[in-house]
């Protein structure tokens, strides 16, 4: 795809320079942005605004760039995964299952789900231990974008992960809104969202619709970028978010302004002690943080006691 | 000459200025206690130089003086928090009050959540002897208490959290039944070595049910990320048994004997564990005979404290002979 490429190549290079033009006054309006936003959402005014990256929108604009923003990116995303983390992504969602512990006769909710993978390591992990009792165990992915599912459910399909293969186990695609979920209460007694919680509009519904559908006992698990714990390695991250991320994505999947809305709005995600407290609010117990790889993502974890 | 008339002058300045002071009321007071204090403290040198074989009384004295202290710290502690509290009740200075309460709903959300970890470790304890020390038996165990498997995650220690958790209760069921024997410590104790036994004893019956899967627990103890609980178990459960048998000793003593009866119980524990006679009777023996070599060292090392001095002194002595004899420690000014 000869032409495919040149296509892109001038693309990113049109891309780089507007960038190098516009970088401090986009860099300066992000900052005001960022200070608007925040004195904006919380004053009464006709309509609440919000974060998206470092820009100011209307809290109902979110959830539809949001949604922009995935279709775009649907068909390439496991593959820009491993290119920008140069596949550690996989070690941290290998770890975040093993901290879940998977037993047999768990009733898992996958939110933000897409294309599978924390549901793919929960299915491997239910396969390799023994079921003498011959538990059933169940998982529903679910996921704001259909897109999103539906290639999921290719790869599935593809590793064969599916109800057939797997025995005493029931899988669901489910598309819903994190804030406003189809399920009945306590239907669920895991709940993991993975990459996906900073994308929500309202954090706090989110938890408290966490906090509604699980079961007592029921555990919270969420994985995300956050706050790294050293100001130099703060500056690298930095430094290779905001100058590589997108010129690869550009180059990689022909999609530069998502992956600019990707790096900002990691960080514009609460740090690991304030979306703890925020967790402790929604109702949950014992709530506690792991850094994996000095803080560029952590795994918080509450349970509904 | 000089410095004794100096002196001479300094006292009569002293005696001087004494009536003076006296006129001041609060100097006054410390002029009454200055005396006092001098008089307690000479004493207590006079004490402690004269009779050391006494020195149980001085030092119950001090015990006592300490312990009355420190009831008046914490009387005037509490008096002030009431006053705080008053303050922030009636004043609306809520910054304090706000504060306590925090910490009061916090320590209650901990000990629901105590609370709840206990009671699924209790009832994992049952499904031990066929699981052995593992998550399996968390899992177990916590189904059986109505929550689901997934809060096994509340351990994340795994295994070895029911081992501390099965430690700690029999080592508080045991200081329990040592309080009541000896009337929480003020009863004296007739045979301290024979109270010792019986509380090892005690001890190990307490592991007797799960003698099959203790191997396992004690390579979980022994794995050094779990070191520092438990340390931090054994020597507590040693240090109150000590403490109950009548072991007031402030020496060094104080060290040696707990650490010795560390080394027994963990003995006597792995001699337990291949134990294969009718009610373990041949482990109380080998507890028995292990106290007695204990006590017989320690005879023997207090014995023999004399002997190493000689020792040293007629080597010293037959060095510098030898030396002299050669000429080697010949000095020429």
């Amino acid at each position: 795809m000869q032409s495919n490429q040149s296509i892109r190549l001038l693309s990113l290079a049109r891309h780089l320079i507007r960038r190098t033009a516009t970088q401090a006054s986009q860099q300066t309006t992000g900052a005001t942005g960022a200070g608007a936003a925040e004195s904006a959402s919380s004053s009464s005014g006709t309509e609440q605004t919000t974060h998206f990256g470092f820009k100011t929108v209307k809290d109902s604009e979110k959830e539809q760039k949001v949604h922009e923003v995935f279709e775009q990116v649907a068909n390439s995303y496991d593959m820009m995964n491993d290119a920008m983390s140069m596949g550690i992504h996989r070690l941290w969602k290998d770890i975040f299952v093993e901290r879940l512990g998977p037993t047999h006769g768990m009733r898992l909710l996958d939110m933000a789900g897409g294309t599978g993978d924390i549901t793919f390591r929960y299915l491997k992990y239910l396969a390799n231990q023994a079921n003498p009792q011959q538990r059933p165990s169940h998982v529903t992915i679910s996921d704001i974008n259909q897109h999103m599912l539906d290639v999921g459910r290719e790869r599935a399909r593809r590793l064969g992960l599916t109800e057939e293969q797997l025995p005493n186990t029931k899988i669901a695609w489910q598309c819903a809104d994190a804030e406003r979920l189809p399920f009945e209460d306590a239907s669920f007694n895991a709940y993991t969202i993975a990459f996906g919680i900073r994308n929500c509009t309202h954090v706090d519904k989110v938890l408290s619709e966490a906090y509604r559908v699980l079961q007592p006992g029921g555990r919270f698990m969420c994985l995300e970028f956050s706050h790294l714990t050293n100001e130099t390695m703060q500056w690298l991250y930095d430094q290779y978010s905001f100058q590589v991320i997108p010129p690869m994505g550009q180059l990689l999947a022909g999609q530069w302004q998502a992956y600019q809305y990707l790096v900002e709005s990691i960080r514009r995600f609460p740090k690991q002690e304030a979306f703890k407290q925020m967790i402790e609010q929604a109702g949950f117990d014992m709530v506690s943080y792991e850094n994996l790889t000095f803080g560029i993502v952590s795994i918080h974890s509450g349970f509904k006691l | 000459m000089a410095n004794v008339r100096c002196l001479q002058k300094l006292f009569r300045l002293q005696k001087l200025l004494l009536p003076l002071h006296a006129q001041t009321c609060h100097l006054a007071s410390l002029h009454r206690q200055l005396p006092l204090a001098a008089a307690s403290l000479a004493r207590g040198y006079a004490k402690d130089a004269t009779d050391k074989t006494t020195g149980s009384t001085s030092l119950e004295d001090f015990r006592a003086r300490e312990e009355q202290l420190e009831r008046e710290r914490d009387a005037a502690e509490e008096a002030a928090a009431k006053a705080t509290q008053n303050e922030a009740g009636s004043g609306g200075a809520g910054g304090a009050g706000g504060k306590q309460q925090e910490s009061a709903e916090q320590s209650a959300k901990q000990a629901k959540v105590d609370a709840i970890r206990d009671k699924i470790l209790d009832a994992a304890l049952e499904h031990v002897p066929q699981h052995g020390w593992t998550r399996q038996a968390i899992v177990l165990g916590a189904e059986q208490c109505g929550y689901p498997s997934v809060v096994h995650g509340m351990f994340p220690e795994g295994g070895f959290a029911l081992v501390s958790h099965f430690n700690g209760r029999c080592n508080a069921q045991l200081v329990q039944s040592l309080k009541e024997k000896t009337s929480k410590g003020q009863q004296e104790v007739e045979n301290p070595l024979d109270f010792l036994v019986q509380a090892v004893r005690q001890r190990m019956e307490m592991i007797a049910p799960y003698k099959a899967q203790w191997p396992q627990a004690m390579s979980l103890i022994a794995q050094p990320q779990h070191a520092s609980t438990a340390l931090a178990q054994v020597l507590t459960l040693v240090d109150d048994i000590c403490y109950y048998s009548g072991d007031r000793s402030v020496d060094f003593g104080w060290y040696t004997r707990r650490i010795g009866l560390a080394t027994i119980m963990k003995m006597t524990e792995l001699y337990l564990l291949q134990d294969t006679s009718a009610g373990n009777v041949q482990t109380w023996e080998f507890l028995k005979n292990r106290m007695d070599e204990a006590v017989q060292l320690q005879m023997a090392l207090s014995q023999t404290e004399g002997m190493t001095h000689t020792f040293q002194r007629s080597f010293n002595s037959a060095f510098i002979t030898a030396r002299n004899i050669l000429g080697l420690g010949f000095k020429r000014n």
